[in-house]
């Protein structure tokens, strides 16, 4: 296990050793138990995904796509989240994850009852044993309602089947992913700020299929102490959950910051990718801090696009190719919606020009992670289409690996790709999806950048 | 954040009585509550020694300089106050004080145009300085208006005001 920079890692696991000194004894038992349930996830993570065949040992080898649809045509458990698919004397079974990890999951149970065995609050000590009981017997939609109805509480754990973008096949199946954290409540109200700007605005309705969650919408920024599973490997910097949408549409979502992952990839990635690509001239115009702020603003108003960008039946009209469009999706209607509060004078035209520079670096430290995981396509391809976008606009520039934006252009393709973008998700066919990669998803695009940073991701890797 | 705009010398704060109110409050809270405490945590810092080294007399020298700067901007903006009559009979056009809604491209918002010192865009009051609520006043109702503040381009059209 490496440590650095107050890190610890494994492929799957982060620790963040931020320091908590608000805390009661109790409070820090509590954490100290479920830090160790968290833990005990990674190797699980790690289990999951040794297993080879298309999408994580999720179904059998050999199996092609049109097989395992008609197969979920008799047997809908094919396609549960919650289930590996196993071919028994011929055919197609189930056997639940719950069931299949048994083992592994007993442990992470009993810390999680032990946790809630410590606690004096009644809520989330309830929290916890439902957490405990779903790992075991599978009601995570027990577990998810009352923690989507629950007064929020400073200490937070999430654990479970969450993260599906190891299924490559589906985009449906579920991998084990797990965070602990503590509210930090200055950045929680900043973030609440946007929350409520961005609610001001009434959408012109376009006749499209929306879930509205809006007013059910909870967040949350934590200083996050660990987190296993696929999000660790790639510094995920929040999540929104859960991700059935009958659940949301019924008691909304949450979405939680990790300020420490937020804050590592802005001084290990962004800032490095800035300092590489712009011409020293344009370079001088920001601050760090200007840019560290817009960071931090991207990654709010990104996972606040989300929640905005909700249609019926998206996921299985366009399958594995949602993915692409609603990650990209929700960067670009945010930023599109940071242009209205330079409008309203709550952020600066140059604090908004910041925000596009950063969106700029986060968009290209995705190819260099993206050639490490296939399983972080969608990230890539999404932000492929946003740049060969800028470049087809005379957007962004370079010359010889040095890069100049003319924000105005910007601005203007962020705009009118995220009218495509959206209606591709409200009513566009797959057809029509793989048509709209097939011209601007192209993720050559990335190597027109080599030059200049082909340096830094080989530096960063040895970092790493 | 929301700004809170200093007041120049002798500039007007077009304020709502209830935003005068507010800022009075506070105003009066800064100057009773919070000045004489970070006064005390500036003497007891200066107890604890070495004064060169001290991150605690540091940090409240900062919050001393925050809160006697926003004392300097409330008072301005108290004395050189105009209040607005939000019960007068409405305009023919947009002014200040104004609930306006309107469309901003494909969006609707509704806020009401008020004096810098009051604005919260999160609460839907927008400075009348602000791009939007400066391009507003004096509009009518079904007027559209182009603004341009950098890169961002929109079209505002006014459906309804009050």
């Amino acid at each position: 296990m490496k440590k650095t920079n107050g890190i610890r890692s494994l492929k799957y696991l982060r620790e963040f050793t931020t320091p908590l000194p608000n805390l009661s004894i109790e409070e820090k038992k509590v954490i100290s138990k479920l830090i160790d349930a968290v833990r005990l996830l990674a190797p699980l993570y790690e289990k999951q995904m040794s297993v080879k065949g298309g999408g994580a040992g999720f179904y059998p080898i050999g199996l092609t796509k049109e097989e395992i649809e008609q197969a979920s045509l008799t047997n809908p458990e094919i396609l549960s989240p919650y289930t590996i698919v196993e071919r028994k004397n011929g055919k197609l079974t189930t056997i639940p994850h719950h069931q299949k990890y048994k083992e592994d999951l007993l442990p992470i149970s009993k810390l999680l009852k032990e946790a809630a065995g410590i606690t004096s609050n009644k809520a989330f000590a309830k929290r916890l044993s439902l957490q405990a009981d779903a790992l075991l017997d599978g009601t995570y939609e027990v577990s998810d309602i009352y923690w989507l109805t629950m007064d929020p509480y400073k200490i937070q754990i999430v654990i479970g089947p969450l993260n599906r973008y190891d299924d490559k096949l589906f985009f449906r199946k579920a991998t084990y992913e797990g965070w602990v954290g503590v509210v930090d409540e200055d950045a929680t109200r900043e973030a609440l700020q946007f929350k409520d700007l961005f609610a001001v605005a009434e959408r012109r309705n376009k006749g499209w299929d929306k879930i509205d969650i809006w007013d059910k919408l909870k967040l949350r920024v934590d200083n996050t102490l660990i987190y296993a599973g696929f999000g660790a490997r790639s510094y995920f910097t929040a999540y929104n959950l859960p991700d059935d949408p009958s659940l949301i549409e019924k008691y909304g979502s949450e979405i939680t910051f990790f300020g420490p992952a937020m804050e590592m990839k802005f001084e290990t990635r962004h800032l490095p990718i800035f300092q590489q690509l712009f011409h020293p001239e344009f370079q001088r115009l920001y601050s760090r801090n200007d840019l560290k702020k817009a960071d931090l603003r991207n990654i709010i108003i990104h996972e606040l696009g989300h929640p905005l960008l909700r249609y019926k039946h998206a996921p299985e009209r366009l399958k594995e190719l949602f993915p692409v469009f609603d990650e990209i999706a929700a960067s670009i209607i945010g930023i599109k919606n940071a242009g209205t509060l330079v409008l309203k004078d709550f952020i600066s035209q140059k604090e908004l020009e910041a925000i596009l520079v950063m969106f700029i670096c986060w968009a290209l430290d995705w190819s260099e992670e993206g050639a490490d995981s296939l399983n972080i396509q969608p990230f890539v391809t999404g932000n492929a289409i946003a740049l060969n976008y800028f470049f087809e606009s005379g957007a962004l520039n370079e010359v010889g690996g040095i890069s100049w934006p003319n924000f105005t252009k910007m601005f203007m393709a962020l705009t009118e790709l995220s009218q495509t973008i959206e209606r591709i998700l409200a009513s566009g066919t797959y057809e029509e999806a793989e048509d709209f990669i097939k011209t601007y998803g192209d993720t050559y695009i990335f190597n027109r950048f080599n030059t200049r940073l082909s340096k830094f991701f080989k530096l960063a890797k040895v970092r790493q | 954040m929301p700004k809170k705009y200093a007041a120049k010398q002798n500039k007007k704060s077009f304020l709502t009585p209830e935003g005068l109110y507010k800022i009075k409050k506070e105003l009066e809270e800064l100057i009773s509550v919070k000045r004489p405490r970070v006064q005390q945590r500036i003497q007891r810092a200066r107890e604890f020694g070495d004064i060169s080294e001290n991150s605690e007399y540091d940090a409240a020298l900062e919050e001393q300089a925050f809160i006697e700067g926003r004392i300097s901007d409330l008072e301005e903006g108290v004395r050189g106050a105009q209040l607005i009559d939000t019960k007068q009979k409405a305009a023919d056009f947009v002014v200040i004080g104004s609930t306006v809604k309107v469309q901003i491209n494909d969006e609707i918002h509704s806020f009401t145009i008020v004096g810098s010192m009051e604005a919260d865009p999160a609460s839907n009051k927008i400075s009348n300085e602000s791009p939007v609520g400066k391009s507003l006043l004096g509009a009518r109702l079904g007027e559209t208006i182009d603004i341009s503040v950098g890169p961002v381009k929109s079209t505002v059209k006014v459906l309804e005001f009050r």
